[in-house]
């Protein structure tokens, strides 16, 4: 049986186009290369694009 | 793929050819990252947008940089109607590649379109107003807002779960399910939009059915449940009802079936059998007539033997009637005494004891003897016994004298007596014969040719008899 009130916890707010430039800014890009390389100690040549 | 380090193409190898750094590691991660996408790709391509979101961010996760991901990430955004998570996607994406990059396109396409932006701005607030109204408790303006926001984004998946949910909430199972089924159609795989539907669909179900008994069994033949302030309530049919009314309407088709094929195919038959039996009829008749005019010619022909049998026997008896004459019997005793006694002793005529019997013998009819007294039969048949012979040679004698001098009519009696004593007499019989044939008794002469082939084969006699029978055949004389 479905709580409503509990359901309708899991809704949130969408991101209006206002916040785009600030969700765009906070978000974490991190990823496992990045990850992999401060393992090894080395900065990357490119902090953009890993050409494939 | 190039060396994060010097940028130098990397090759099969686990180092880089160009500064001998340890790529293996690296590559994996990019290798993995690109298998996401792929997998998300494929995820996308059934409408699995939620599934093939969730894969697209474990993608992005192995690689940032990984630029079709994200593009693809945001056409998915963009797709369930997050227009400002697609649109930030792409932004990134465009920042990561600026060149060549489709991330420019969709980004173009969008700001380009002033009324477009408005409008996708204007829904996500009316949205976020519909969830606030939800907070409030003010379900009733939620749901008002929600079909704003639809009317101009059908595609926004999160509000269609948003107003299903409303829905539930105030029972509205059907209202529910068709906000659901349109989620399906946008995101097919959806894990909220499954979980509602599930629920929708157990709440619709007959209350029996849902707790698993058949106790009231008149539960069974009706479907109720609540939609809002109405409760729905829909005829259900058993189980059994379902299979007596297929049966039913089987038997019905078999009913009609045999009603066409006795009106149509059955008369052409029955036509075609009375035809074969008329002709069979016909033929039968046919024979029957043939059969009954042969009946009829037999019996006819029986008739006429019959009628020839007893004028036959009539004959037969009449000769048979006929009585021992006094002069046979007198000239056969004659013949006895002379035979037993011999001539008289005042008999002074010069012919001799057998001319006497012969002059007797000429008295006694065969005929009389035949159909007489047998005993005087016997008594004829023990003379001419004993002599038989020479009475024959007498009398052929005397015909044969006639017979030389051609006066056949006097010498056949002679002849034929001559054959009538003597049996053995073969001459008698053949010159007979001729002096029939002589005398144009040609019916007659046949016969005694006949008699001379049958009673003296393999002789002269036969074989001239045979000739001149042909002879009389071929000339018809």
């Amino acid at each position: 049986m479905i709580n409503f009130e509990e359901e309708l916890k899991k809704f949130h707010p969408s991101l209006e186009v206002e916040d785009a430039e600030e969700a765009i800014y906070n978000q974490d890009l991190t990823d496992m290369t990045d990850i992999l390389l401060k393992l090894l100690g080395k900065g990357g040549m490119f902090e953009g694009e890993a050409r494939d | 793929m190039v060396c994060y380090q010097c940028g130098v193409r990397l090759s099969e190898h686990d180092f880089c050819t160009g500064c001998g750094a340890d790529v293996a590691l690296y590559k994996k991660l990019l290798s993995a990252s690109n298998r996401l996408y792929n997998e998300a790709l494929e995820k996308a391509g059934v409408r699995d947008l939620a599934g093939a979101v969730s894969v697209l961010k474990q993608s992005l996760k192995y690689n940032k940089n990984n630029i079709k991901a994200r593009n693809l990430l945001g056409l998915c955004y963009f797709e369930t109607g997050e227009a400002v998570s697609a649109l930030s996607e792409w932004v990134i994406s465009k920042n990561i590649r600026p060149a060549k990059n489709i991330a420019d396109d969709y980004i173009s396409m969008i700001q380009t379109n002033q009324t477009r932006l408005d409008t996708i701005n204007s829904t996500i607030k009316k949205y976020n107003q519909a969830l606030a109204y939800c907070y409030q408790d003010s379900r009733d303006l939620a749901i008002i807002q929600l079909k704003k926001v639809l009317s101009y984004n059908p595609k926004y998946v999160r509000a269609h779960q948003l107003l299903a949910l409303l829905y539930i909430g105030e029972e509205e199972w059907n209202l529910a399910k068709n906000e659901l089924l349109k989620c399906n159609e946008i995101d097919a795989n959806n894990t909220i939009t499954l979980r509602y539907l599930q629920e929708v669909n157990r709440m619709m179900m007959p209350e029996d059915m849902v707790k698993g008994s058949g106790k009231n069994k008149a539960a069974d033949d009706i479907v109720r449940y609540q939609s809002g302030n109405e409760t729905i309530i829909q005829p259900g049919r058993s189980r059994d009802f379902r299979i007596f009314s297929t049966l039913f309407n089987i038997g019905i088709g078999i009913a009609i079936g045999v009603a066409i094929a006795v009106s149509l195919v059955l008369p052409g038959r029955l036509k075609q059998a009375q035809s074969n039996h008329a002709d069979q009829i016909r033929i039968i008749s046919e024979e029957m007539d043939i059969k009954t005019a042969a009946i009829n010619a037999l019996e006819q022909r029986e008739k006429r033997l019959l009628d020839e049998n007893e004028n036959l026997t009539a004959e037969l008896n009449e000769i048979r009637s006929v009585p021992l004459s006094s002069e046979t019997s007198d000239n056969l005793l004659q013949v006895a005494a002379l035979y037993i006694l011999g001539p008289p002793e005042d008999d002074d005529d010069e012919i001799s004891q057998i001319e006497r019997i012969a002059a007797y013998m000429d008295g006694v009819s065969l005929d009389e003897l035949t159909y007489g007294d047998p005993a005087f039969k016997i008594l004829y048949d023990s003379i001419i016994a004993v002599i038989g012979k020479e009475l024959g040679d007498l009398c052929y004698e005397t015909g044969y004298g006639f017979y030389r001098i051609e006066e056949f009519a006097s010498a056949i009696p002679h002849l034929l007596r001559a054959f009538q004593y003597d049996p053995e007499n073969g001459e008698a019989l053949w010159n007979l014969a001729n002096a029939y044939e002589q005398n144009n008794e040609i019916d007659k002469a046949k016969e005694a040719y006949a008699q001379v082939i049958e009673f003296f084969p393999d002789t002269d006699k036969a074989r001239r008899a045979d000739a001149r029978l042909v002879e009389i055949n071929i000339t018809g004389a």
